[in-house]
C-alpha cells in the first residue's frame, strides 16, 4: 500500500505533488525569514509553473504568507527586532496607499494595458532598488575592509531629505530602531509602498525593507522584524479581500506551503541573525536583480504562446 | 429524425444499458467521475463493438463555452506585451481524441472529428482577427494544460463477433479538471465517412473534502477567508512556539 501524494485541489482545480508544494515553502520561507520579505514574487511565479491558476496562486500565496509571517514575526519579536510603533504607521500607510493603489489598477485597466505597466514597473522599481542596494553595500563593505573607520559620515548624509525630515512636526523617538523622526514620514512612506505594491500586486516587503534602511535609516535586523509584522497585516487583508471577491484562496494549498514555509522562515532567522547586516543586503540585492532579469528577459523574449487568459494577474 | 430522438431519449434514461436500435453500443466504467481528496487524474475504460472494418474514434468534451483571451503582441517593435483582447465562442474546457488510427489516415470523416473540425466550429470575435494563427495558439495553450490532446494508443480493436468488431479504449482523463457535465462519445469512421456514433453523458462530480471546501469558499466567501487567515495565523504561532521552547534550552 502507498502512501498517495498526489492531492486534488478543490478551489485550483488541479492536482498537486505534496511533496514538491513543501518544499518548495521551506525554499521560500527560508528566503523570508533572512530577509524580511514576504517571497510573493518568488513563489507564485513557481506555483504557476506547477500548473496552478495564476489568480489562485498568488491569493493563495497571500494566505500562506499570514502563516509564514506569524511564525517569523513571534521569532523576531523574541530577538527584539520588532519596532511596533514604526510598524503600525506604515501598515496604516501602506492600508491607505493599497486601496488608492487598487483604485488606480482599475483605472488602468479600462484605460487598456494595466499587465504592462505592472510588468514595467517591476523592471524599474526591482532593477533601482537592486542595483542601488548592491553598490551600496560593496561600497560599504570595501570600507568595513580599510583600516581606519571614517566617522564623519553621519554628518555627510544629511542632505536636503535630511533636513527636511527635521523640519516635520511632532518628532518623536523610536526606541528600538534607534531613530527620532515625525511619525508622518513612515506614514506617507506607507502609503507610496501601499500604491505600488497594490499595483505590482506583491505583499511589498522589498520595496518597504530598502525604505526602512535607507530613507527611515533604521537598522537592518530591525527592518526585517519590522516588515514581517507589517506584511502579516497586509497579507490578512489580501486574504480575506481575494476570497471574499474572486474565490481565488485555495486553502489546502495554502496550509502546505505555509507548514513548509513557517519551518523554513524561523531558520531563516536564525541563519539571517548570523549574517552581517552588509552581507544580508547585497544578498536581497543579488534577488532583486534577478527576479529583475527575469520579468525582463519575459518582456524581451517572443513567447511561447502567443494568446493569454485575462485575469493572469 | 423521430428515431434519432428516441434513441437520443433512450441512452438519456438508460444510460449503460445497449441499445439494440443502434448500430454502434458502447459501455463505459466509471460512470461517472468522483474527484476525492486524493484525485490525480483517472481512466475511463471505454468498451463495445463497431461494424467490421471501420476505425474508432473516442472523444471526451466539455460544453463549448465562450473565453475571453488577450493577443500578445510588441510594442515599440521591442517589448512583448497583452494587446487586444479577443472573444472566442465555442471552446469546450476539455477536448480529448483517441482512435485506432491516426485521424488524418481516416479520410474526409477523421480530421473533422478531431481538434481540426473543433476548429473550424470556434467562432473570435472580432471578425478581422487572424483564425489561421490564433486558433492553432488556442489549441497550443490547452495542449500545454493537458486539456486537449489528439492520440492515437489507446484504442484497441479486438475480435470479430459476425458483422461487428470489439475495441476498448482507455481515455485518460487530466488531473485538471473541474466538476461539471461533460460528454464521451465514440465514432465508427470506415472509407472517410461516419457509419455509426453514439454519446453518452459523463459528469464530474467533487466528493468529500474538495466538495466541502469548494461549498464554502464560493458560498460563504468571507467566513472561508476569514477562517484561511485565522487557521494560517494558528499554524505559523503553532510552529513558532515549537521553535521557542527548542531555543530555550
Amino acid at each position: 500500500m502507498s502512501i498517495p501524494m498526489e492531492l486534488y485541489l478543490p478551489i485550483a482545480g488541479n492536482s498537486i505533488n505534496i511533496v514538491a508544494v513543501f518544499g518548495l515553502g521551506g525554499v521560500v520561507g527560508l528566503l523570508s525569514g533572512i530577509f524580511g520579505v514576504g517571497g510573493g514574487f518568488l513563489m507564485t511565479p513557481l506555483l504557476i509553473m506547477m500548473g496552478i491558476p495564476p489568480t489562485v496562486a498568488a491569493a493563495s500565496d497571500s494566505n500562506q504568507i499570514v502563516g509564514a509571517s506569524t511564525s517569523g514575526t513571534l521569532a523576531h519579536l523574541r530577538l527584539g527586532n520588532v519596532d511596533v510603533k514604526m510598524g503600525i504607521l506604515l501598515l496604516v500607510g501602506g492600508v491607505v496607499g493599497g486601496t488608492a493603489g487598487v483604485e488606480i489598477i482599475k483605472l488602468l485597466r479600462a484605460m487598456g494595458n494595466a499587465d504592462f505597466l505592472i510588468n514595467v514597473t517591476y523592471v524599474l522599481m526591482l532593477g533601482l532598488v537592486g542595483g542601488y542596494m548592491f553598490v551600496e553595500s560593496l561600497q560599504a563593505m570595501r570600507k568595513a575592509k580599510a583600516p581606519a573607520k571614517q566617522e564623519p559620515e553621519r554628518h555627510v548624509k544629511s542632505s536636503a531629505f535630511g533636513r527636511l525630515v527635521g523640519l516635520l512636526p511632532w518628532q518623536m523617538d523610536f526606541v528600538r530602531s534607534g531613530v527620532r523622526m515625525s511619525p508622518l514620514l513612515p506614514l506617507v512612506l506607507g502609503v507610496l509602498v501601499g500604491i505600488l505594491s497594490a499595483i505590482m500586486g506583491v505583499g511589498g516587503g522589498f520595496i518597504m525593507v530598502p525604505v526602512m534602511v535607507y530613507l527611515l535609516r533604521m537598522p537592518m535586523h530591525v527592518v526585517v522584524g519590522t516588515s514581517l509584522f507589517q506584511i502579516l497585516f497586509t497579507c490578512i487583508n489580501v486574504t480575506v479581500m481575494q476570497a471574499s471577491s474572486n474565490h481565488t484562496v485555495d486553502f489546502v494549498l495554502a496550509l502546505i506551503l505555509l507548514v513548509g514555509s513557517s519551518l523554513g522562515a524561523q531558520i531563516g532567522a536564525i541563519l539571517g541573525r548570523k549574517l552581517g547586516g552588509e552581507q544580508l543586503k547585497i544578498l536581497l540585492a543579488s534577488l532583486v536583480l534577478v527576479v529583475m532579469f527575469k520579468i525582463l528577459y519575459e518582456l524581451l523574449a517572443t513567447p511561447n504562446v502567443l494568446l493569454a487568459y485575462i485575469g493572469g494577474h | 429524425m423521430k428515431r434519432v430522438l428516441t434513441l437520443f431519449l433512450f441512452l438519456l434514461l438508460a444510460l449503460p444499458c445497449a441499445s439494440p436500435a443502434a448500430s454502434l453500443d458502447f459501455g463505459m466504467a466509471p460512470g461517472v467521475i468522483t474527484i476525492s481528496t486524493f484525485y490525480n487524474g483517472t481512466n475511463v475504460t471505454v468498451s463495445g463493438a463497431v461494424p467490421d472494418g471501420a476505425q474508432v474514434v473516442v472523444r471526451f468534451s466539455g460544453v463549448p463555452e465562450k473565453v475571453a483571451m488577450k493577443q500578445k503582441g510588441k510594442a515599440f517593435g521591442l517589448l512583448w506585451m497583452n494587446m487586444n483582447t479577443l472573444h472566442f465562442s465555442g471552446v469546450p474546457k476539455v477536448f480529448l481524441v483517441e482512435s485506432s488510427a491516426p485521424l488524418k489516415d481516416l479520410g474526409v470523416a477523421g480530421p473533422s472529428i478531431g481538434l481540426t473540425g473543433l476548429m473550424d466550429k470556434i467562432g473570435i470575435e472580432p471578425d478581422t482577427a487572424d483564425r489561421s494563427m490564433l486558433l492553432p495558439e488556442l489549441v497550443k495553450l490547452k495542449k500545454s494544460e493537458g486539456l486537449y490532446r489528439e492520440g492515437n494508443s489507446a484504442v484497441t480493436l479486438g475480435d470479430k463477433s459476425g458483422e461487428l468488431r470489439q475495441f476498448t479504449a482507455k481515455m485518460a482523463i487530466p488531473s485538471r479538471l473541474s466538476p461539471g457535465s461533460y460528454a464521451l462519445e465514440v465514432f465508427a469512421v470506415k472509407d472517410g465517412v461516419i457509419l455509426a456514433q453514439a454519446s453518452q453523458p459523463l459528469d464530474a462530480k467533487m466528493t468529500g473534502i474538495p466538495a466541502l471546501m469548494a461549498d464554502l469558499a464560493f458560498n460563504h466567501a468571507v467566513w472561508y477567508g476569514i477562517l484561511a487567515s485565522v487557521i494560517a495565523i494558528m499554524a505559523g504561532l503553532g510552529i513558532g512556539l515549537v521553535f521557542q521552547s527548542k531555543g530555550a534550552h
